[in-house]
């Protein structure tokens, strides 16, 4: 299968390519007056309206700052996904296009099934879904559905809940 | 960006490195193989899909990826221009003001030779031989006798010309840049000079056709001279540059012309010093192949030169004429030309004289083999600097800033439209894998051209840190040199003027009327000198008894400086060829944080060694001369002082005593420069990057080696410029 490799804060994370509509430039993010301190905020991606969710606020608290390198990964809405997915498959990942906002883009990797590794307990996360060793280096394999369906609430000290258990 | 036109690097040009046309041809031929591969991917996105929107999408795509190579094609016919053209400007703006320098060097101690010819001229013992001298001729003229030599060498005379004698050969031992000196009578016969190896063929020679002669004569008063260009003279076989000015009756310099006073430079042996620094070197010290360095006159003519079997004295050298004729003092020009058979580029320079000094019209030339132009730098790898931060420093022209930038983000655009090329084509399912190959073609291309563009602006971008670094320790070099040239003049002229009759003659008989003649000569001194703030004679227990500046008379007469540690070693002299300097310091002397001074002992009669009556000091004009030298010496691009450049001294506390930048290196600072800056050798020098108040800087640092008979005082000379 193959995943988008992409960089927070130093740290690889991946997402299946099928999940992704499409990864576009940082250009401007048009802020939203009491949205949660997560979202950054729209953008207009020919003509749809798309809310960019800050990665690096969900993951571990600290932004991501918009540079030449930032980028913003587009999600399918669940029709779009079902409709790559193709006959006999249903998935669930949002019902609108999300966007999440990363601080670079790596490569494209294919990735066997059976180098997915589970991630390890002490360091298990909501958003992890498996561990992939590459060469030197680890990426942890994210769970879309988990980030674009945050219970978020317009608040300032935007607790997080989590719609699904774990 | 330039039109085609206006390439001057193509790759077709010999300057151009074999691996840089190599990489030229891999970029070319991997564009070759794109634009057919995006045609196939178009041709593709009608078979696998009937969806128009997804066909729109991968032809959207493909018309990107074509735009996107056809901006690195385009691109590619001018980058290595753009290359080129950045080492070659930054290599002229180097070697403009290294010519500029050399020649600088030269004006600025010819300034002094003004100086000193003019001051000389005063002294009495010059003027009682001349008149003497003058009074035997018209007697003998009166007589219509022929004179003989016994006849002229009365008694009286030949005691005066004896002791006229001594004191030209004492001046010469001070001021070891002269070949000779000489006191010429008003009927153009030399009577005296400085050498005792040529006295016999000297003395007796008739000069009074010559021009320098002539004009001295011609002078109004003690303040004028005259500077005779190249020249034949019948006082040396080489050709001569001689300063003169007239002797004046008693001594006084608004006195009547009674004679002159020709001082012979030692040019050739001065230039050869000039001539040869900073030029490479190999193992055995001789100057590489096709690097040449030479002046030549307002006429065009060669007057000295580092390689005089290519380059001779008196030829008209084989460049350009509007080298050799530049039109205004300070103009510059480069040319690229065919010089003793090598591709080189050539700078010239027409001096400006210096300070008051307006010089006689020469002109600097450098010549450089092209090609070294283009040489690699040695590794520099073990700098604390990435290439990406080079990249974005100020050492690097705007134009391949922006290269480098518009390469980021054309590499950062060509991935995205890959990865989006593989989100679409893994959309289409089974049939959109044959896509898989396309799109890693394209990012392969991508990445490895924009890679070869990022590689050679690397590689360009740390040959100019190289280049950088290498003027750095040139200009700081240079400014040393500079400093120690002049305090050389400092330390000669202290010793010199200790010898002066006014001086002992005043300390012997101890009153005021002597005392007040003793500061009239010390203000006469100091208007023939522009770097002195005081002149101060003191007596054998530290009382100041005379001085030269009026203002500051009443205030320094009430104090006593026998405690003061460079009066003490003044008194420990034995003898007229040794003086002491304080190394700059705060004194009561002055208002000034700064002072220099130097200082001699007057010793009993004037006498060469004896009995030390009293001290002369001389305040040196610290900070306006070091600073001066500090601004000349500072990085220049285009002749405009370089963004975030500084240039200060270093005492041998490594304090900062002269800065050019009071806010990042203030005076009295102490720096902690890298062991690599401030542990040198005499005379050696280094380069490196150095951090200080978190801004990163290259420096070139330079230790003293002193001049001459003056031995510096462990001083370094640094010079920085800014990355941002």
């Amino acid at each position: 299968m193959l995943y988008s490799i992409f960089r927070i804060h130093n740290n690889l994370f991946g997402v299946p390519i099928i999940s992704i509509l499409e990864i576009v430039r940082y250009s401007r993010f048009y802020p939203v007056m009491g949205s949660p301190e997560i979202i950054d905020g729209l953008i207009n991606l020919r003509g749809k309206v798309v809310p960019v969710i800050n990665s690096g606020l969900v993951l571990d608290g600290e932004k991501v700052t918009p540079s030449d390198d930032s980028r913003i990964y587009i999600f399918k809405n669940n029709l779009e996904l079902n409709d790559a997915l193709g006959d006999g498959f249903n998935s669930e990942i949002s019902s609108d296009n999300i966007g999440l906002h990363v601080d670079s883009v790596c490569n494209v990797l294919h990735v066997d099934k059976q180098e997915l590794q589970q991630v390890p307990e002490n360091i298990s996360h909501p958003f992890y879904s498996y561990v992939v060793r590459k060469n030197e280096e680890f990426i942890i394999i994210l769970k879309p559905s988990q980030i674009l369906n945050l219970d978020i609430k317009p608040t300032q000290n935007h607790e997080l809940k989590f719609r699904y258990q774990i | 960006m330039n039109s085609n036109s206006d390439i001057k690097f193509n790759i077709y040009n010999p300057v151009i490195t074999y691996e840089h046309r190599a990489a030229y041809d891999s970029i070319v031929s991997q564009l070759q193989e794109i634009f057919p591969i995006c045609n196939q991917g178009k041709c593709k996105a009608l078979e696998v899909t009937d969806d128009p929107q997804k066909q729109k999408q991968i032809n959207d795509l493909m018309e990107k990826v074509e735009s996107f190579f056809r901006w690195i094609d385009r691109y590619n016919k001018t980058f290595f221009d753009h290359l080129y053209r950045a080492k070659e400007s930054s290599f002229q703006s180097i070697f403009h003001s290294t010519a500029k320098i050399k020649i600088d060097m030269i004006e600025r101690n010819l300034l002094e030779r003004t100086c000193d010819v003019r001051w000389w001229a005063l002294e009495k013992s010059f003027s009682d031989c001349i008149e003497l001298s003058n009074s035997q001729n018209l007697k003998v003229r009166n007589s219509k006798t022929v004179a003989s030599k016994q006849n002229l060498k009365s008694v009286k005379l030949s005691k005066l010309i004896s002791y006229a004698c001594t004191r030209l050969e004492d001046i010469r031992s001070s001021y070891t840049l002269y070949r000779d000196l000489v006191i010429v009578g008003a009927d153009g016969i030399v009577i005296a000079n400085s050498n005792p190896l040529s006295r016999k063929k000297t003395l007796g020679i008739n000069v009074s056709d010559e021009e320098w002669f002539k004009q001295a004569l011609k002078t109004n008063n003690g303040t004028e001279y005259f500077a005779q260009d190249f020249c034949k003279s019948k006082l040396e076989s080489v050709d001569s540059l001689i300063y003169s000015t007239a002797i004046r009756s008693n001594g006084d310099e608004n006195g009547s012309p009674i004679g002159v006073l020709g001082v012979l430079f030692d040019f050739q042996g001065e230039c050869q010093n000039v001539l040869n620094d900073y030029l490479p070197q190999d193992e055995h010290g001789i100057t590489l192949d096709g690097w040449h360095s030479f002046f030549t006159n307002h006429k065009g003519k060669v007057i000295c030169s580092n390689n005089e079997d290519l380059i001779p004295i008196q030829s008209t050298p084989d460049l350009p004429k509007n080298h050799r004729f530049l039109n205004a003092p300070g103009d510059f020009i480069f040319s690229n030309v065919i010089f003793c058979g090598v591709r080189s580029l050539i700078v010239s320079h027409r001096s400006e004289g210096f300070d008051n000094y307006p010089g006689l019209g020469w002109t600097s030339h450098l010549v450089i083999p092209v090609a070294t132009i283009f040489d690699r730098s040695s590794e520099l790898s073990n700098l604390d600097i990435t290439s990406k931060e080079l990249l974005g420093s100020s050492l690097i022209p705007e134009t391949n800033r922006q290269t480098f930038q518009e390469i980021q983000r054309n590499k950062g655009d060509i991935q995205l439209i890959s990865i989006n090329g593989i989100i679409l084509a893994t959309d289409l399912g089974k049939s959109g894998k044959s896509f898989m190959p396309i799109f890693d073609q394209i990012t392969e291309a991508g990445s490895s051209t924009t890679g070869k563009m990022e590689f050679l602006l690397s590689e360009m971008s740390s040959d100019m840190l190289g280049q950088n670094l290498k003027a750095l320790e040139n200009l700081s070099k240079q400014s040393i040199e500079l400093i120690d040239r002049n305090l050389f003049e400092r330390a000669a002229d202290v010793r010199w003027w200790a010898t002066d009759h006014v001086f002992w003659n005043s300390l012997s008989k101890m009153d005021s009327n002597n005392y007040d003649e003793a500061s009239k000569r010390l203000a006469v001194i100091n208007a023939s000198y522009t770097m002195y703030r005081d002149l101060i004679l003191v007596d054998s227990s530290g009382n100041i008894v005379a001085n030269s500046k009026m203002e500051n008379r009443k205030r320094i007469k009430e104090l006593n400086i026998s405690s003061q540690t460079w009066f003490k070693q003044a008194l420990q002299i034995s003898n007229s060829v040794q003086y002491v300097v304080q190394d700059v310091g705060n004194t009561n002397l002055e208002d000034e944080n700064t002072s220099l001074i130097y200082a001699g002992a007057i010793i009993d009669l004037g006498q060469r060694s004896g009995k030390v009556i009293g001290v002369l000091g001389i305040l040196f004009d610290w900070n306006a001369i070091a600073t001066s030298i500090l601004e000349c010496c500072s990085p220049r691009i285009h002749g405009s002082l370089a963004k975030g450049s500084a240039a200060f001294y270093l005492n041998r506390e490594h304090t900062v005593i002269a800065s050019t930048d009071v806010i990042n290196f203030p005076v009295g600072a102490k720096l902690n420069l890298p062991e690599s800056s401030v542990l040198l050798k005499d005379g050696a020098s280094s380069s490196g990057i150095f951090n200080s108040n978190g801004k990163k800087y290259i420096i070139g640092s330079s230790r003293s080696k002193g001049y001459r008979e003056y031995n510096g005082l462990d001083w370094t000379s640094h010079v920085v410029r800014s990355f941002n």
